[in-house]
């Protein structure tokens, strides 16, 4: 196979069999990465298992432009989430994913159980296990550094931290010390396991189709990035990305509260003071992609690679209402060390503070982190997840699909990120919303309106509040999110490229015909095997939807006053979007779609 | 005869010349057969390839004299190279590298003179100068290592 590494490989911790199936078993019928990972879940989780049950299934796969084109460093991460215990995904950048196609590898699939924790080292067609019972709860940065130490300094390592081991539901994968798959409780599901951590190094490359068109191809994209506005701003983006969130509108403050957070400006002008004054930044790259989203950032004496364009920071800043930058940095050292979902835990964090556990804001919050890492006191209950929680304290809380943590921004008045939270298979907005004109609304106008314009044949579109046209909008930006996850590509980048160029690209690189017709029929045959999935396990029109305190509260100040989220309208949105996916009313797949996409039950 | 300078302090490790080297010499991605490497400590970013030196180490070390100068680019002779890899231990920056899949010595050889990893590393970091330009660029990595003078 060219573009592919060619194989699968399959780990079942159980009974430590390994084996090798083909990538061609599935790459004709599913792409690659988030397509083939789905089916791979589809196929092998038992549709009443639990998400930390052995039988659970944890698949990585890279795509087939993963290492071979740029901004193409992706790895996409899929298994049953013990958040939702609906279908979870998350994807990370970094190195990994480069490294395991090198080493020969698409993905690993990982199942059952060990008795041990442990620990997986891939070095090419070498994969052995290693005792991890001495490191179970150390934090991401001393598990990344301590498998450093068994014998390749050049491994790139997933990883759980203490967050993982304990099972706390907002614990992600960490990749290396920097890039996390943060959304679903992926970490938990690698804790159930006894898997502490997965290294791999490879010698042994890539094969392409076409290295002369490829090149020139990538030489073209790469281009078109390095012209785009996008490629400046980045060089200051950890210093301006809360300014833009709030420039657009989009963040909210606290639990979802419904007055606006006076001291929001204050405290983003504080975190700009902290990246260009106070802290050192040296800019890096994730493999192959010239976008510089991540630093590595020095403070007094701590350091830590972060990642801006995730929003992570600005998470800290208005969710937990600090303004404090120092103590910002603080709270983002803890999480990213213990390897924890930034925006998830701050969201369950902001829900403490309605219980009076903690007082935004203040040092507090730290001692809470500690609590859910080590589930102590109310910890223990708040690693369970906002939505459990609420369960346990009989306060409602604010959640999307199934239960997951909200995204940095508020849903009540983005119509359409409001869709996406419900109707996404992993509630993992993240996962759908990235370039929706929407979100650019106020402060690039004209082109989040030729956008709207473009896809809906509307401009109002593009206007937050409307509900025209928002169903649409979101199955088109599934899709290409659906492409980007499944061919290994960035999405940031991915979106301000036209198709065409990673169409020619997956051509080059595999000597298979593409386009971006044939691109976009891939998304929606995975959107839904994805629907399929939690179908099976009892997902209808009942599920798609947000915690009811969405719906009931009214936005009492700040830009957004006197806004409220329709639950009519929404559920209209809802049958517009069921429409344009082929879904009957309640949400189903109909038989016609199956036979469409020929996908079988 | 132009050479290669690295303004290391641009770099942001995204090895895209590994990518576009392995591509361009194997026609495969592998970063093990690029013969640029991208080294990284936390941050920081070196990336070395052979830098073509005067008296080279790897030359003189060689048994087989089986590496000399052939129009400012080192080649080695693969019919009298013998593999015994001495070149590889000698080259104070890991410059020449062993080619494990087909067998050879490997090193930076300039792209016959158009190198692609200064046309698609998208920061800028390496520069094909004209060798007399080369005691400038030293001395400006001389001023990035220990300030700028005065
Ligand atoms: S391989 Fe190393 S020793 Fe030989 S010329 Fe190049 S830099 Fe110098
Ligand atoms: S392509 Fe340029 S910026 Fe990227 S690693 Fe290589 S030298 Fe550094």
């Amino acid at each position: 196979m060219f573009g592919y590494a060619g194989k699968i490989l399959f780990v079942d911790l159980s009974t430590r069999l390994i084996k090798t199936i083909p990538t061609d078993k599935y790459a004709a019928d599913f792409l690659g990465g988030r397509g083939i990972a789905t089916k791979i879940a589809y196929d092998l989780i038992p549709p009443d298992a639990d998400a930390l049950d052995p039988e659970n299934v944890l698949v990585m796969m890279t795509g087939p432009l993963t290492g071979v084109a740029p901004s193409s460093s992706r790895i996409d991460i899929v298994s049953l989430s013990p958040v939702t215990n609906l279908l979870g995904g998350s994807s990370a950048g970094g190195d990994f994913g480069a490294a395991l196609k090198f080493a020969g590898y698409d993905g690993i699939v990982i199942t059952g159980r060990s008795k041990e924790p442990t620990c997986i080292r891939i070095i090419d067609d070498e994969v052995t296990f290693h005792d991890a019972e001495a490191c179970w709860e150390y934090d991401v940065y001393d598990t990344v550094d301590c498998v450093k130490k068994l014998g390749r300094e050049d491994v790139q390592v997933a990883c759980i931290g203490k967050a993982g081991a304990n099972l706390v539901k907002t614990a992600g994968i960490s990749f290396s010390k920097r890039n996390l798959a943060a959304r679903g409780g992926l970490g938990a599901v690698m804790g159930s396991k006894n898997l502490k951590a997965i290294a791999v190094a490879g010698t042994k490359g890539v094969k392409v189709r076409d290295t002369k068109r490829l090149m020139e191809v990538n030489f073209e994209i790469q281009k078109r990035i390095r012209e785009s506005p996008a490629f400046k701003k980045y060089e200051n983006w950890h210093a301006n990305i809360a300014l833009s969130l709030l420039k657009a509108r989009r963040p909210y403050f606290g639990d979802y509260e419904e007055d606006y957070w006076e001291e929001a400006e204050e405290a983003v002008r504080n975190a700009k003071r902290f990246f260009e004054e106070m802290a050192t930044l040296r800019p890096n790259s994730c493999f192959s992609c010239p976008l510089r989203c991540w630093a590595w950032v020095e403070y007094k004496d701590e350091e830590a690679p972060m990642v801006a364009c995730q929003g992570t920071f600005p998470a800290i800043l208005f969710i937990l209402k600090i303004k404090d930058p120092e103590l910002a940095w603080k709270v983002y050292l803890r999480l990213q060390r213990e390897g924890m979902d930034i925006m998830g835990t701050a969201a369950v964090i902001a829900y403490a503070s309605r219980l009076g556990l903690v007082k935004l804001g203040t040092e507090d919050i730290l001692w809470l982190i500690d609590e859910i890492v080590n589930r102590e006191g109310p910890g223990n209950v708040l690693a369970e997840g906002v939505k459990r929680a609420s369960e346990h304290f009989g306060v409602p809380a604010v959640y999307v699909k199934g239960g997951m943590e909200s995204w940095s921004s508020d849903v009540r008045p983005f119509r359409g990120v409001a869709l996406a939270g419900a109707v996404s298979e992993s509630g993992s907005i993240s996962r759908a919303i990235h370039g929706f004109p929407a979100s650019s609304y106020y402060t690039k106008p004209e082109k989040a309106k030729k956008v709207a314009r473009e896809i809906v044949g509307d401009e109002s579109a593009a206007e937050p509040t409307n509900y025209k046209g928002k169903a649409k909008l979101v199955a088109y930006f599934e899709n290409e999110h659906i492409i980007a996850d499944s061919l290994g590509v960035c999405d940031t980048p991915m979106l301000s490229i036209p198709l065409e160029l990673w169409a020619e690209a997956f051509t080059a690189a595999t000597g298979i015909e593409m386009s971006p017709e044939k691109l976009h029929f891939y998304a929606e045959k995975i959107r839904t095997l994805e629907r399929m999935f939690n179908v099976r396990r009892g997902v209808n029109r009942e599920e798609d939807t947000l915690s009811p305190r969405l719906f009931e509260s009214v936005i009492r100040s700040g830009p957004w006053k006197g806004v409220k989220l329709d639950r009519e309208k929404f559920e209209r949105m809802k049958d517009e979007y069921y429409k344009l996916r082929g879904w009957d009313e309640r949400g189903i797949p109909t038989e016609e779609t199956l036979r469409k996409y020929e996908l079988e039950w | 005869m132009p050479y290669l300078i690295v303004h290391e302090d641009k770099c942001i490790g995204c090895r895209t010349c590994e990518m576009v080297c392995s591509l361009s010499h194997e026609g495969v991605v592998n970063p093990d057969l690029s013969r640029i490497h991208v080294l990284g400590y936390k941050g920081e970013k070196f990336p070395i390839m052979c830098l073509q030196c005067e008296d080279a180490p790897c030359e003189l070390v060689c048994p087989m004299e089986a590496i000399h100068m052939q129009g400012g680019i080192r080649i080695v002779d693969d019919e009298k190279c013998i593999r015994c890899k001495m070149c590889t231990l000698v080259c104070p920056i890991g410059g020449v590298l062993y080619d494990y899949i087909n067998h050879q010595m490997i090193r930076c050889d300039l792209c016959g003179g158009d190198p692609q990893c200064v046309k698609y590393c998208p920061m800028n970091v390496i520069e094909l100068v004209p060798d007399d330009a080369v005691p400038e660029a030293r001395k400006r990595g001389v001023r990035i290592l220990y300030g700028e003078a005065d």
